[in-house]
């Protein structure tokens, strides 16, 4: 596809151009997560004045504290359940709407929207509609009194982060899939068709395999960004608790770093936190990735 | 040329700002009615004199006024007065960011601040790190209007008769007859000082860095157990048992009749009663057995930090000298229920004629409550890293009402997390003494 006309004639210019973009990268997110890497060698005194190199000693204190494990225990559960579901749902309402079933055009558009809405807005919202009192279960809980109480039991609070960050999730992934759906040409479902596939048969032989590419795409940025987007959802909804139920990784850096004032804890954690989600995505690539056909 | 021109004009305005370098900062957390008597006395300051211009900055809550404190600090770029609160006191002693205020303040009569605030904030030399500000104890509050529905016309002041009279609610088909938020200021904290008890060792940091916690130890692990029992009897609630989902706002609303609450809110909860309800206000309960010792100082106190020039300390020492004031810390205790803890304005309060209207009521009782007989576990908290003590002791004591644990086991749990702390504290600050 590349052509002489679509290159640049000027070497300086491209560089110019990215240049802008390259600097807000390099000191939003170079610059600090090579402090982070750096202060995890260091004991840091919260107003500087202050800090004392101790080699391992950060790593060695968070690798050993049964409060990291467990809080890495929950991101890993909140990452397979919630991005699984992020994906899967997505999926079914894109098979429905590619399907033409009813409603399908103003589905597409309404599907979409959520996409416009900021995750901290999205906790405050859920908040509101899982409110134990007020909110869409409360007669859930006229029946069974104590049955859902997000405030007092961790695993309602799990849910209630889980069912928010699949429906932020829905938009994206929806249209990401729908655009896979979509360019499946025609014949292949006559083909198909012809050959006396039934509807769910098209949709395993025939629709699912040739959207791979973009379900593989879909899983790995939902399983990488689902380990630092739950930050605003928790942030807003639960707090971190009841009794740290549902603080993940993400949110005990933050709350270590900030209302704790132990930098180097929270450095430490945001180092092995990164090496976990670059090894994640890199054996993605290495065990799904392969296995895709982007031919078709 | 254009750009030099603009560069010297720019240099010239930086000049004359740094010539008048009376303009101040100060960074304060409160919000809602408190933030507005704040603002009020910047106001008040401003007007009152030309020399000094304070600029005052809320920032939404003490823990990020203090995040942000410490990120504006390491950035040179702090203001020259901050409030900070009880929890971050050894903080920011060691932390080499403020100076003592007693120390820029030498002629002050600093001794007109009752002992039990002074205890809190002052070097074991007895030199006052901090101008306590916005101080305020542990109250007990009730609604009488819905205790006298259910028949109970005094006022408990004991736990005994706080459950009693819980029970009597219930019985009478109260929803939500006591409300606390099971936070460690209020569960451990004052009440540990004002049952004699100790959070930790070395009288609770003051003797030294070394100190470990003690509280699961101590009675407070049968008064929480207790909490666990009457919260599964349906006599207490959490904040998350309400409609309303915080405890002061369930209080305030009239869905429960007692709590125990900040003096800080009072203000609040008259408004939020006015005309519907009436509204007692005393000291913390005790058990039976157990002689009343003080209650803490809490809120927050302001301090002058490092890195400012000569100008700028005279405009901070000219704040604090107006805050002091007893007519300015008599309006603010009108506007707040905070406590003013200095000799001075009590007296002023006394004189005025007003020392039984409702909007002094907070300072006597707050004041009778942390002039109660010390102990040497009772001056405060001496002890690092506490704010996320704080949280982690909230943490695991969730976990005990929610069931997941027992309550002894939660605060074994929470020591062992706290000395930890304690002991990275201690690392941190290696071969530094505690002032």
């Amino acid at each position: 596809m590349t052509s002489e006309s679509t290159l640049f004639s000027n070497r300086w210019l491209p560089i110019l151009l990215v240049a802008p973009f390259m600097l807000l990268i390099v000191l939003f997110f170079y610059v600090p997560i090579f402090q982070a890497f750096y202060w995890s060698f260091f004991l840091e005194q919260p107003f500087g004045g202050g800090s004392m190199f101790v080699g391992l000693d950060n790593f060695a204190r968070v690798l050993s504290d049964r409060e990291f494990w467990q809080a890495g225990w929950r991101t890993i559960i909140f990452m397979v359940t919630a991005s699984s579901l992020a994906v899967l749902i997505p999926l079914i309402l894109a098979v429905a709407a590619d399907r033409k079933v009813r409603l399908s055009l103003p589905a597409r558009n309404v599907l979409v929207w959520p996409k416009g809405v900021a995750g901290a807005s999205i906790g405050v919202v859920f908040a509101f509609v899982f409110n134990p009192f007020v909110g869409i279960l409360a007669p859930l809980n006229k029946a069974f009194p104590g049955i859902w109480a997000p405030g007092i039991d961790g695993t309602d609070a799990f849910i209630t982060l889980i069912a928010a960050h699949v429906w932020g999730g829905i938009p994206f992934n929806f249209v990401i899939l729908l655009a896979g759906l979509q360019s499946i040409p025609r014949t292949m479902h006559q083909a198909a068709a012809m050959d006396g596939a039934g509807p769910w048969r098209r949709i395993f032989d025939v629709q699912l395999p040739l959207i791979m590419p973009q379900l593989f795409l879909t899983l790995v940025l939902e399983f990488t960004e689902s380990v630092t987007s739950a930050f605003a959802l928790i942030d807003t909804i639960t707090h971190g608790g009841p009794g740290g139920a549902t603080t993940l990784l993400v949110y005990k850096i933050y709350k270590d770093g900030f209302s704790g004032y132990d930098l180097s804890g929270a450095s430490t954690q945001t180092a092995i936190l990164m090496i976990f989600v670059i090894l994640l995505t890199a054996a993605q690539f290495v065990f799904l990735g392969r296995r895709i056909n982007y031919e078709r | 040329m254009k750009i030099s021109i603009l560069a010297a004009a720019a240099a010239l305005m930086a000049g004359a700002c740094s010539a008048q370098a009376a303009n101040i900062e100060f960074w304060y957390g409160n919000t809602g009615p408190v933030e507005t008597a704040i603002k009020a006395q910047c106001d008040a300051f401003n007007a009152a004199q030309t020399q000094h211009k304070v600029t005052c900055v809320g920032q939404g809550s003490y823990e990020v006024s203090m995040q942000k404190a410490i990120a504006a600090y390491r950035a040179k770029n702090h203001p020259v007065l901050i409030q900070f609160f009880d929890a971050g006191t050894l903080d920011l002693m060691l932390s080499n960011a403020v100076v003592p205020v007693q120390e820029i303040l030498p002629d002050v009569k600093w001794d007109s601040y009752i002992a039990g605030a002074r205890a809190y904030y002052e070097t074991s030399g007895g030199k006052l790190f901090a101008q306590p500000y916005n101080a305020s104890t542990l109250l007990f509050y009730t609604n009488k209007t819905e205790l006298e529905k259910a028949g109970i016309t005094q006022t408990p002041t004991t736990w005994e008769e706080v459950i009693d009279a819980a029970r009597k609610l219930k019985t009478a088909g109260h929803a939500c007859p006591f409300v606390t938020d099971g936070d460690t200021w209020r569960v451990l904290e004052q009440f540990s000082a004002r049952h004699g008890l100790p959070i930790a060792s070395r009288h609770n940091g003051y003797d030294g860095l070394d100190a470990e916690y003690v509280f699961n130890t101590t009675f407070v692990a049968k008064h929480l157990q207790n909490l666990v029992d009457w919260r599964k009897e349906g006599l207490v609630k959490l904040n998350a048992d309400t409609k309303a989902g915080n405890y002061t706002a369930a209080f305030n609303a009239g869905e429960c009749a007692m709590m125990e609450g900040s003096s800080g809110s009072y203000a609040a909860s008259t408004k939020a009663f006015d005309g519907k309800y009436q509204i007692t206000v005393n000291m913390a309960p005790m058990y039976k057995g157990y002689e009343r010792h003080n209650t803490l100082v809490g809120g927050a106190s302001i301090y002058v930090m490092k890195g400012h020039d000569q100008a700028e300390v005279d405009g901070a020492k000219a704040f604090l000298d107006f805050l002091r004031k007893p007519e300015q810390q008599m309006a603010f205790t009108a506007a707040t229920g905070y406590v003013p803890v200095t000799n001075d304005v009590l007296d002023a309060i006394n004189k005025s004629g007003d020392a039984k209207a409702a909007k002094y009521a907070t300072a006597a009782i707050g004041i009778e409550s942390m002039n109660q007989p010390p102990t040497a576990d009772s001056r405060g908290i001496r002890l690092g890293f506490y704010v996320q003590f704080r949280e982690i002791f909230m943490e695991e004591t969730q976990k005990a009402y929610g069931g997941q644990q027992t309550m002894q086991v939660s605060l074994d749990n929470a020591k062992k997390r706290g000395d930890e702390l304690l002991r990275r504290f201690e690392q941190t600050y290696k071969g530094v003494k505690l002032p």
